[in-house]
Formats: structure tokens, sequence, C-alpha cells
């Protein structure tokens, strides 16, 4: 009964146009009211779902990427990245995948490199005449790829929750492969919806040209070099760079190109505000909805069922990923993980599965429950940044979904994608 | 009717005008706090152990006040399927449904926000020094917005005026 | 059972703690005919344990098992036991918490309604670093560590001539990785857990902290169960304590061959003395009242 007055809430309050943060917030509240709870635990698991050290890379990384559009830096990059590729069919639309490869590296968050990238890349796909739906669906997903390629925080989550059996170093280069697959994947799906919507490409602009674009995104492209070599080199830690890509940003904007007005900054820095607390207050909702699915016991019970099914470990895969695409539908990833790692894994592992193999399932698994409705932090950042309705996006994300499905299957299927790599650097 | 409406929303307006200016500025005052923190650790080879649990309070301030102002502007992402279906005098009612239920939310930031901030009160915030209470009250300050602006969407709809829809681009004034 | 004790743990399913606790859930149980039993919510289900000691407050879990570190801001009591090299070693730590000075402690919680029921084995705490083996105070110039966040800390490796620095348990694998810090400190089990040694492959056994866990129960039930059933819960929570002590031995030696396996170089035989010497100033700061001054006396005194 409890479940249906948490769920039912929740869905009606979706039907009739309540914001999401909201269905999430206040179909817990009902359901603690309805248990006769303490009511104080919603608003606590609001409050402490947001005071996350980590969490500030979003805004810090959507704060630089209004900075970058207002400022130019972000044209003049793209202009450089439409020079070099531009001429194939979907050029910024490989841009993008690309783009999430390199922050993917860096920010180490889904939400974080969908903020970045898409601050970057949406406006001025749509200046380019890409239609706004098809600039978020290749941002959206091809944010998936920054959880496979290190550094990544989930792979440590999910190592610690797994109570270290499991080493992290293993973790991280067995994402490096599946994290190249899915943009391979991504790259292929763009390049197909490209032809079919029939985008323009551009002419290759000749030498000449692409060496002045060179030069004009050069504190663009030193930015990018500070972000990604500070984090490698180990001079940075996540936050810290993605505060750095702040600061660097104001300060090329005022110093060098001078394109940052008083009025782009406020501008830049409301609309900041805006997008991350859009973003956040779902994060925080939905800390207190998945605090009741756990006190509720819901994946547990999932587990349950789905151990009573079969004894064929190609068919529990199957339904692992059935089961755990379905969480993700609902919950967000890192409570997910710790939730589901202990009861989960012993499955798996049971059914001779390797732990780093199932951990690299997992996260990617539980990346594209980041994709989708209706609880989906990454898809609500995209869709923040593209100013579009969900509803909008969910029309045309299908190809992309199915790029990040198919990756998944092989992934799941092909066990040496995950465990090659680490077997090479052991 | 009409005319005492667009009197409180002038009002409501400079209140969602000043919340993004105080939620802005917090949002400058956490980069500052980290980057000195970055300042202090790279170039001073020190630490400062006060810039990130202020910057994580400061946090808790900008998001509750920007979704209370979202509430106003209509930024918030929702779903609008089925209200497409629906002839206006529905949409209507369902609309002003939804409000009220926000608005219960927020009275409830407002409520248990206050009594977790009395409970914790007597704490100390590790490296800042400061009462446990600071925690909780931006969600009350947020609460507080939101009980007001959902209020206003009612009355505005009541007085015949369009109100902000979610999803949807930001109401001009 | 008719009525199941909601128990929140941080730490995984198997963990000394979260058995201890399920332990002690099949004595009352036993003890109860069945009427009273204890489902634990292990993993931080719940949340962290900042926000489950709340929770407990308020009511909405029944017990908890937590550090003793997030009381130290609400609880006078509860520093002295996070002192740097209080006790002298882990039998030391048990022979005070199992006496009078234990009791103290445990009945200081609950005046903030909860109430104190036993207390486990957090292990001790000692540095470890990716640069050298740390022999002396000296090795120490310099380094940076990462500590949890709090003051009491940060004080200790400053004082160690040491960099604090405060950073989430998360990202402290790659911050050693990549250079951004020298090193952090924790017990065998996490030190093992974490994977930290495979990137820190210095352990140096200074045990600067041996500091108890606790278990607390929310005053809002206990106030509901009727006197007897009160006394049964308490000795059920005392009875878990040797058990508990038990599975964390294991744990830590199970943690200490694999740690030693992977060629991790361990400094064991440091003079410990200049280490405790340094803490005088971190003692003249948070060691100021009366009653903190008089319990530091009585650790000291204990043999
Ligand atoms: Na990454
Ligand atoms: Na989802």
């Amino acid at each position: 009964m409890e479940l249906w007055v948490l769920f039912g809430t929740f869905v009606f309050l979706l039907l009739i146009g309540t914001p999401v943060a909201f269905c999430l917030g206040i179909s817990s509240f009902a359901t603690v009211l309805y248990l006769g709870l303490p009511p104080v635990v919603v608003f606590q698991r609001l409050n402490s779902g947001v005071s996350v050290f980590a969490l500030m890379a979003i805004p810090f990384f959507i704060y630089a990427g209004d900075l970058m559009v207002r400022g130019d830096i972000a044209r003049r990059l793209v202009a450089l990245a439409g020079g070099l590729v531009g001429h194939l069919r979907g050029g910024l639309g490989q841009v993008n995948v690309l783009a999430s490869v390199m922050f993917g590296g860096v920010s180490g968050s889904a939400a974080a490199d969908a903020s970045a990238v898409g601050g970057l890349m949406v406006p001025q796909m749509k200046e380019r005449g890409y239609d706004v739906d098809y600039a978020v669906n290749i941002t959206v997903v091809g944010s998936i790829i920054a959880l496979m390629i290190p550094p990544s925080h989930n792979m440590i989550i999910y190592s610690i929750s797994a109570g270290g059996r499991i080493s992290i170093a293993d973790l991280f280069t067995a994402g490096i492969i599946p994290g190249l697959l899915l943009a391979v994947s991504l790259m292929v799906a763009a390049w197909f919806v490209a032809r079919r919507r029939g985008y323009p490409t551009e002419p290759f602009p000749g030498f000449r040209a692409l060496g002045g674009l060179l030069a004009s995104a050069v504190p663009g492209l030193i930015l990018v070099a500070i972000i990604f070599g500070g984090v490698r080199s180990g001079i940075f830690t996540a936050s810290e760079s993605s505060n750095i890509a702040v600061v660097y940003a104001l300060l090329v904007t005022l110093l060098v190109y001078r394109t940052l007005s008083w009025n782009d900054f406020l501008e830049a820095t409301f609309a900041a505000v805006r997008t991350t607390a859009m973003v956040l207050m779902v994060i925080g909702c939905a800390a207190s909805f998945g605090w009741l699915l756990a006190y509720l016991r819901v994946p547990a019970s999932m587990v349950a069922l789905l151990q009573g099914f079969s004894d064929n470990p190609i068919v529990i895969l199957l339904l692992l990923n059935v089961v755990l695409l379905i969480l993700g539908t609902f919950m967000d990833m890192s409570p997910l993980i710790v939730i589901t790692t202990p009861i989960f894994l012993p499955v798996a592992t049971a059914f001779g599965i390797d732990p780093v193999h199932f951990g690299v399932i997992l996260v990617l698994n539980l990346g594209i429950g980041l994709c989708t409705p209706p609880v989906g932090a990454v898809l609500f950042v995209g869709c923040a940044v593209g100013r579009i309705p969900i509803s909008q996006a969910m029309k045309t994300i299908w190809p992309f979904y199915g790029a990040a499905f198919g990756t998944l299957m092989l992934v799941s299927y092909i066990p040496a994608l995950s465990l090659w790599l680490p077997s090479v650097f052991r | 009717m009409q005319d005492s409406m667009k009197g409180l929303a002038r009002f409501t307006g400079l209140l969602a005008r000043a919340a993004l200016w105080v939620a802005g500025t917090g949002l400058v005052l956490m980069t500052i706090f980290i980057a000195a923190q970055v300042f202090w650790r790279y170039i001073l080879n020190d630490s400062l152990t006060w810039s990130e649990p202020a910057s994580v309070m400061i946090m808790g301030w900008f998001i509750f006040l920007g979704a209370a102002v979202g509430i106003r502007e209509g930024y918030h992402l929702s779903f609008d399927i089925l209200l497409y279906v629906l002839p206006d005098r529905a949409k209507n009612w369902l609309h002003t449904l939804s409000d009220f239920a926000v608005a219960a939310f927020g009275g409830g930031m407002i409520w248990f926000g206050s009594s977790l901030a009395d409970k914790t009160a007597g704490n100390m915030v590790p490296s800042l020094g400061i009462s446990g209470a600071f925690d909780f009250i931006p969600i009350v300050g947020g609460g507080v917005l939101i009980v007001l602006f959902s209020a206003e969407r009612v009355l505005r709809r009541i007085a015949g005026l369009p109100t902000a829809r979610f999803g949807d681009a930001p109401l001009e004034e | 059972a008719d009525l199941v004790l909601r128990s929140s743990d941080t730490h995984p399913d198997g963990y000394p703690t979260v058995e201890a606790v399920k332990y002690m859930g099949k004595l009352l149980e036993e003890r109860t005919n069945g009427r009273i039993g204890i489902e634990v919510f292990h993993s931080a289900q719940l949340g962290e344990e900042k926000d489950t000691i709340e929770q407990t407050q308020f009511g909405v879990i029944d017990l908890n098992r937590v550090s003793l570190g997030p009381f130290n801001n609400i609880i006078e009591e509860t520093q002295v036991v996070s002192l740097p090299y209080i006790f002298r070693s882990v039998d030391h730590m048990h022979k005070v918490m199992d006496g009078p000075i234990g009791d103290e402690i445990l009945a200081a919680f609950e005046a903030h309604d909860l109430i104190g029921l036993a207390f486990y084995d957090g292990g001790s705490r000692s540095f470890y670093n990716s640069e050298k083996p740390i022999k002396s105070v000296d090795d120490l110039k310099g380094m940076k560590f990462r500590v949890m966040q709090s003051d009491m800390f940060v004080d200790m490796v400053g004082a160690l001539g040491a960099n604090a620095t405060p950073m989430p348990y998360g990202e402290v694998y790659s911050a050693i990785q990549t250079g951004v810090i020298d090193g952090a400190e924790n017990n065998w089990p996490s030190y093992d857990s974490s994977g930290h040694f495979e990137v820190a492959k210095y352990y140096t056994l200074d045990e600067h902290l041996i500091v108890p866990e606790v278990l607390v129960m929310s005053k809002k039930t206990w106030d509901k169960l009727s006197p007897e059933d009160q006394a049964i819960v308490r000795q059920a929570a005392k009875d878990s304590v040797p058990h508990m002590r038990e599975l964390w031995a294991a744990q830590e030696k199970k943690s200490e061959e694999k740690i030693r396996a992977a060629g991790v170089q361990i400094v064991n035989d440091i003079d410990k003395k200049p280490f405790i010497d340094a803490m005088k100033p971190v003692y003249e700061k948070h060691v100021t009242s009366a009653k903190l001054k008089d319990m530091v006396a009585r650790i000291q005194a204990t043999e």
C-alpha cells in the first residue's frame, strides 16, 4: 500500500504537469505522512542530497559554459572544430561526441559533462542550423561516455560498495574500451540521423583559414588543456578544475577577448543559477524518493523476484540489465550503485560473471538510466541547456538510446571488451 | 481584481529579482572560495579548511532560492502530455491543484526545515564554528518563497492573468 | 517479529559492525520469544552518519551504528576519545570503554534524544603514503595528507609538521594516484577496502587514533519499550560486543595479510614518544573544559 501511495502520487502529479523535482518531493512527503513517520526525514534528505561537495562541479561547469558562450570562447572553439570536421556529415554532432570523450576524462560526472559539453555545443549547433533536439540528444547520451572513461567516481563507489574486493585500478582501465565503443556507436547514430535529416555540410575552409581559426581559438584550447592536463597530471581534482574553468573563462573574456560586458556577466550568472537550481532540486528531491525506496525495501524485493526466475547466466545477465534499466529509470546513479551492488554482485558472481566486468555493466547501464525519464539528471541538464521540453527531446532520442543499448549488450556479452585491457596492464 | 493582482505581481517580481541576486552572489562567492582554496593549496602550500563547508552551505542557498524563483518563472522541467488533450477549464483546475501541492511542499520546507534547524541549533558546524541551524535556514527561506510564488500563480489564474507554464520560455512581464 | 527495529550502518553487508547488530537482533528474538527483532540497513542506504543521527533523534529509525566523530560537535564527552594518541593500545581502549568512563560517555547521549547502548571497535588509524617509509616525525614534514573534515584532525596533522587536506573519501584514491596528496590515514580494513594500498605503498603503524564506534537507540523508540524490554535490549547490545571484537580481529587479520601480500612496506617499530610530544598544542587547544581535562587524566591513569 505504501508503494501505491508513493508511485500513485508521483505519477498523478507528473501527469498534471507538476515540475519533476516536486513530483518526487511531494510523493515522498505524502508517503511519509501515510506511514506516520516524522516528515522531517523528507526535508533532511532533500537538504543533504544537495549539500554534497562533489556536486559543486555541476554549477561550476554550467557557469563556465555560460561564460564561454557569452564571452565568445565557445564560438571560436566550435568554429575551429567546424573547420576541421564540419565537412563530414553531421560534423558538429561528431565533434560533440568527441568533446564528451575529452571532457569525460576530466569531469568524471555525466551531469557535469552534459552541462559543460552542452553549454558549449548546443547553442553553436543551433546557430549552424542543426535542430535543438538533435543537439540535446547527442549531448545527453554522449555524457554516458564520461562515466566510462577514467576518472570515474562511480567506479570507486562501486568498488567500495562491493566491500573492496575489486581493484579500482582495474575498474578504471576496464571502462576505457567500452567508453570508446560507446563513442563510436554514437557517432555512427549521429551520422545516420544527420543523413536522414539532410543537415548541411560545410565546405572545407582551406588550411590558411584553418590557421586563422586555430589562432583565435588558442585561449579556449588552453582552457581545455588546463582542465584535461591538470587532472591527468594530478595538479587539480575534478571539483577544483571546474572552478578553475570558471576563473579562467572570466579572465579570458574580460582581459584577452574583452567581449564580456557587465550585462553579459549578470546574464551568465543568472542563467547558471536557474539551470543549476533546477537540476540540483531534482537531485535533492530524488534523494528523498530514493530514501523511501530503500526504507520500503524495493530494491531487495526486485532481487528476490529475479533470483526465482532462472539459472542461466545469459538470461540472468539480461534480467539484471532489465531490472537495472527499470530501477535506473526512477532513481539516480550513486544511490542505486550503493543499494544494488551488495545484492546483485553475489548473484552475478554466482553465475560466473567477473566482478570487474559486472562493475562496467552496472555503470554503463545506470548511465543510460541517467538519460531516461522520469528521473534522469543528465536528460534534465541537456533539456535545460537546450531550453526544450523533455517531450521534444524524447521524440527523437531513440536512435541514440539504441546505440547506447547496443553497446550495453556488446559489453554485457563480450567480457573481453572490459577485461582485456586490465589484463594487459596487470 | 486584475489591478491589485498587478500590484502584487510587481512586489513578487521584485522579490524574485532579489532572490536571484542573492543566489547569483552566492555562486560568485562559491567561485571565489574554491579558487582561494586552490590558491592556498598550490601556491601557499597550505589548506583552507573553511572554504569547502562554506561553499556547500552557499550552494544550499542558491539552489533553494533558485528553485523557488523557478516556480514563478516556470523554468522547472515537467511533463505536459496529458494536459495537451484536456479542455482549458480542466487544465486550469489541474494547474491549480498542482500549485497547491507545490505550496504544501513549500510549507513542509518551512515547518520541518525549522524543526531541523531548531534540533541542530546547539551543534557546531565543523571548521566554520557556526550553529548547525545554518545548515537548514536555506531550506526554510526557499520554502517561504515557494509558498508565496505558488499562491501568486493561483491568484493570477483566478484573476484571469497568464502564468508561466513549466517547460516553456520564461514569462515576460 | 512483531516489532522490527530499523538499524542503520554505513558499512557494507558482512562488515563486523553490520554482523554484530544482526547478531544482537538474533539475541533479541531469542530473549523476547520473537517479539522484537532488528533489520540492518547497511551500506548507507538510509544516509550518511550525520543524517542518520538526526533521523535517529527524530525517531525515523530506531537504531544506529555510528562513529563518534560526528558527535564531537554535539556531545562534549565524545571528544575525549577522538584525541590523538589518547589510548596507548587497543587493550587500553577496551579497558577504558568497558569501565566507568565508557558508561559516562554513553549516559551523555540521553540529553540529545539518544540512548547509548554499546561501544564497538573502529580499529586504529595510521598514516599511509605514496612517497617514502615514514619512521620519524621529521619524515612527515611538508607532506600532504587527507583527513576527515574535523578541526582536531587538521590540527593533529599540522602539529606533526604535515599539511592536512580535507577531501571527500571517494576522491582520495585518484588524488593519491595523481599526486594531489601524498597519502591519507586509516585502519587496516579501510586501507584494504578503499584500494588505497594499491597507490600508497608505505604504511606506518603510529596508531594516532584508536576511536571506538557506538551503537545508539532513538529515545523515542526506547520510551515505547517496557522497562523489562529496555533491559533486554541493553543486555543484548552489550552481549554483541565480544562477538563484534572477534569479527573485527578476524577482518583486520585478513586485510593485513592481503595488504602484506600486495607488497606494501609496513613500518611498525617507530618511537611513538616524539609523535605524542608533538600533540601538546593540540591538547591545549581542544581540551579546555575542566570536565575534559579530568577525563583525559583518568584515561591516562587507567592501566
Ligand atoms: Na570520467
Ligand atoms: Na532515469
